[in-house]
């Protein structure tokens, strides 16, 4: 206030002649429309905003060859989604089909693989009936698996190979599924 | 009632900090905004993403198809294809089997997989650098879901994303 004050006398004094308005102390502004503004827009913005944003899971499919890749059947980890959701597992040298919770998936891929090394090839035959969240929550918990797999390989100097595919359902596979799946 | 206090009449509180941090908040709230896109609005449907643990890689803005599949409300799937990416989005609509009325919208519905086929490839061929995305509701049947894959497979897009959302912000 006081700084003003001085100022205000001294340009008073240098421009002598002047108009000058005298300058306004204590000046009041009444804030409360702005503030009601800034509040309307503050609560609009805050609900048109979307927190939750959308994340990405590659996927990679083989490309589109008609000779078909001889594999060893001791090799093979098949997982099957029957048409009640329910998730099934066989291996090539125990070809019957297991029951298993999708929850313990992550376990069983790590073991399964860890048997095997870098040999072991995945796949999963989904039947069609089957819902999109099943296949998401198999491959996500496939995914935790295969970080924890980098993991222990980095540990051991190896380097991990991923191989896994998702292969379409065989009629056959049904009537087996349809068998064990009660 | 003994000890009566005066009513303070003319009472006056500084309103300054609390509009400077309402300024900052519509601040960072107005920046942080993302608002439906064109494609969005134009569409009946709304999905919900499966969930999967939480992962460093996002959905990029740009430079992406999208594959819809959604169901509206009476229960239908629909398919859409939206290309995000503002140079490239009409030359591709410009595929075989796409409603000429839709060539101008941000998506285009796709009504089989010979129009999906044509669209993939076409999108391929004008900017090759394009991801494509699989953006489907986690109802659908996973038949749907591998038409799609077959799709993709037989005009060599092998490599694609599925879109999720993160098991944590699930809503």
């Amino acid at each position: 206030m006081a700084g003003a004050d001085l100022g205000e006398s001294s340009s008073k004094k240098k421009k002598g002649g002047g108009v000058k308005k005298p300058k306004r102390i204590g000046f009041k502004l009444d804030m409360t429309p702005l503030v009601d503004v800034a509040f309307l827009l503050l609560t609009f913005f805050m609900f048109a905003t979307t927190m939750a944003q959308p994340q990405i899971m590659e996927m990679q499919v083989p490309p589109d060859i008609t000779t078909p890749v001889e594999v060893a059947q001791s090799d093979l980890f098949t997982l099957y989604v029957s048409n009640k959701e329910h998730l099934f597992y066989n291996t090539g040298i125990d070809p019957i089909m297991r029951k298993i919770d999708i929850k313990d998936l992550q376990a069983l891929a790590v073991q399964k693989n860890a048997e095997r090394e870098n040999d072991l090839i995945t796949s999963l035959k989904v039947d069609p009936a089957a819902s999109y969240a099943t296949v998401v929550d198999i491959l996500d918990e496939l995914n935790l698996a295969e970080g924890e797999l980098v993991d222990s390989y980095k540990e051991k100097n190896l380097k991990r190979e991923r191989r896994f595919a998702i292969t379409p359902i065989t009629e056959e596979d049904k009537a087996e599924l349809a068998k064990v799946d009660i | 009632m003994g000890a009566h206090k005066p009513k303070r009449i003319g009472f006056k509180l500084d309103m300054t900090p609390l509009v400077d941090v309402a300024f900052l908040l519509l601040t960072f709230f107005m920046f942080t905004a993302k608002f439906k896109s064109e494609a969005e609005s134009e569409q009946k449907f709304q999905i919900k993403r499966p969930v999967a643990s939480p992962d460093t890689a996002k959905l990029p803005e740009r430079g992406i198809a999208l594959v819809k599949i959604g169901i509206d409300e009476k229960g239908d799937t629909l398919t859409y294809f939206a290309v995000i990416s503002e140079k490239d989005r009409k030359a591709i609509y410009t595929a075989q089997g796409v409603d000429p009325a839709e060539a101008n919208n941000a998506q285009v519905t796709v009504r089989d997989t010979v129009t999906l086929a044509n669209l993939v490839l076409q999108t391929r061929r004008t900017n090759p650098k394009i991801k494509f995305m699989i953006d489907a509701d986690k109802r659908v049947r996973y038949g749907r879901i591998e038409q799609v894959m077959n799709t993709f497979r037989s005009q060599g897009a092998t490599l694609f994303n599925f879109v999720t959302v993160n098991r944590s912000q699930q809503g």
